[in-house]
């Protein structure tokens, strides 16, 4: 009997519905393993109703006062404040991870110090991108107090981990005919950085940056919460104590910051692509 | 340039004004101290202690890795519908797609520890809190990354399905799904990662998990803090390293 070629394809095609099933159903026990023994509040869940009910009130009476930081509370106690003070964290943040993410990308590209240093700083790299913003912050407060300070520098030095993996990728894959020119000119490590590398990674750099900046903005908000100054700390009283009118202010409060600092940072990335 | 010289001075403004910001207050000797006292053990115990101490935190971990799986999977399986129904290229009514995409972003901007203590509000602190507040941090990212991947697919064997007669679910079974599941499916991997990198914020507002033994720890057992941070970070590199493979084999 003849068979044409497809049809020999389509017969030794492996039969993955089978695979497929397994595969789901393992997931499917997986989830619903997770939810067994997953602790709750039963007096707060059998008064669910209610408890929207009184968020939904209280949502429309904002505390407008507490937003702009009026009487009683002292200007530097508003939401409008700690806003800017957050995004001041964010942003300085960001800059400073940038700047220290340098020297450690340089160590991290096979480009410029070779593969056998490569490893150390990639090695390095993943170590601080592992260690979590917030332990970060908790061992800084020892040192530097409660105040917005400690929230830059663990945002900073957080930002390092992410950042010089990404900027040294961004060295690895540039066109590389400047570099070699300069090489063959017998051009020191320093003057290949200068001439070679600084103009043609600028545009892609400051876009990653751009980006960390997003991610930073949503972190600085809760990195209040160990005392890193911002919105985190207030943010956390307001909800343990089911305080709406001012958890509103402060979501209000959030939500534009975030939106507006998406759309600023996806306009300039335009821009620079 | 000139802008970004005047945002950091205009911003350090901000910096300086907090109550508690005083140069004079930095006791810097006080970090080596800290770091110290999380990584060597302290008040009388050996490292054997500290290893023993390692062993129990089972609980906490297996916690921590149920919340991410439960809230990662339904999270990306609640994405799916509201990411094909925001792909311009797929609903081609205006009137459908900005709804959900302004629905998606309003999700998106919340930070997931605003999301935790809402949550912890509802349903009380514990597991349950934790995997709502995934649930819906997944949602929001997965439904923004997976429409942006459907708006780049190529088009071409859908139209060809629709011109044999099929009918739109049938063409999107077979010309659409084939290319986005193998990207959905690493993104799965990657929003894990996250939430797992996440989780020790989550105990700290009562979604409990690896970072509860560090909440409670951190005012007199500076050494459990510690030993629970290698855990932690040990869970993280594992996970990295598996949904690194996984992602390759996947491409």
């Amino acid at each position: 009997m003849m068979q044409t070629r497809s049809e020999l394809m389509l017969k030794k095609k492996p039969k993955r519905w089978i695979m497929n099933l397994v595969f789901t159903l393992a997931l499917a026990t997986g989830v619903v393993w997770s939810f067994n023994k997953a602790t709750y509040n039963e007096l707060r869940l059998r008064t669910f109703g209610t408890s929207i009910r009184i968020m939904i009130e209280q949502f429309q009476q904002i505390n407008w006062n507490f937003f702009w930081g009026t009487y009683p509370w002292e200007a530097t106690d508003g939401v409008v404040f700690m806003t800017i003070q957050t995004l001041a964290i964010a942003f300085l943040g960001t800059l400073l991870g940038a700047v220290l993410a340098i020297p450690f990308s340089l160590l991290a590209s096979k480009n410029i110090v070779g593969k056998r240093f490569a490893v150390i700083g990639e090695i390095i790299l993943t170590m601080i991108r592992v260690f979590p913003e917030l332990i970060l912050a908790l061992i800084l407060v020892k040192g530097f107090g409660i105040n917005a300070f400690t929230g830059l520098l663990a945002i900073g030095l957080h930002s390092i981990g992410m950042l010089g993996k990404l900027f040294s990728e961004t060295i690895d894959h540039m066109d590389k005919s400047s570099l070699e020119a300069l090489d063959a000119v017998g051009a020191n490590v320093w003057q290949k950085v200068k001439y070679g590398i600084i103009p043609e990674i600028v545009p892609d750099i400051s876009s990653v940056t751009l980006y960390r900046l997003d991610i930073n903005v949503r972190s600085a908000s809760v990195l209040g919460i160990i005392g890193a100054g911002g919105l985190g700390s207030t943010m956390m009283l307001a909800g343990e104590n089911w305080n709406w009118s001012t958890l509103g202010a402060i979501l209000i409060a959030i939500v534009v910051m975030v939106m507006v600092v998406d759309v600023v940072s996806s306009y300039l990335r335009n821009k620079l692509v | 340039m000139v802008i970004l010289v005047g945002l950091v001075v205009g911003f350090w403004q901000f910096i300086r004004l907090d109550p508690g910001y005083n140069p004079e207050g930095f006791r810097l000797d006080q970090l080596w101290i800290i770091v110290e006292k999380l990584f060597t053990p302290q008040r009388g115990r050996d490292w054997s202690d500290l290893f023993r101490y390692m062993l129990t935190l089972e609980n906490p971990l297996l916690q921590t890795l149920k919340m991410c799986f439960a809230g990662t999977i339904i999270g990306s399986l609640m994405a799916f519908p509201l990411a094909i129904l925001s792909a311009k290229n797929i609903v081609k009514t205006p009137i459908i797609y900005w709804p959900m995409r302004i629905l998606m972003n309003l999700i998106r901007t919340i930070p997931t520890m605003v999301l935790a203590v809402i949550a912890v509000i509802f349903v009380g602190t514990g597991l349950l809190a934790g995997i709502i507040a995934l649930i819906l941090f997944t949602f929001g990212i997965m439904s923004k990354m997976l429409y942006e991947v459907i708006e780049t697919i190529d088009m071409g064997s859908y139209e060809a399905l629709e011109s044999t007669g099929a009918n739109k679910v049938q063409s999107f079974r077979f010309a659409v799904l084939p290319q986005i599941f193998p990207i959905f499916l690493g993104y799965i991997l990657y929003i894990f990662e996250i939430n797992i990198r996440s989780s020790a914020i989550l105990a700290y507002v009562g979604a409990e998990g690896i970072g509860t033994p560090i909440r409670d720890n951190t005012l007199y057992n500076y050494d459990y803090v510690g030993a629970t941070i290698i855990v932690l970070l040990a869970l993280i590199l594992i996970v990295q390293g598996i949904s690194g493979l996984v992602r390759r084999k996947l491409q």
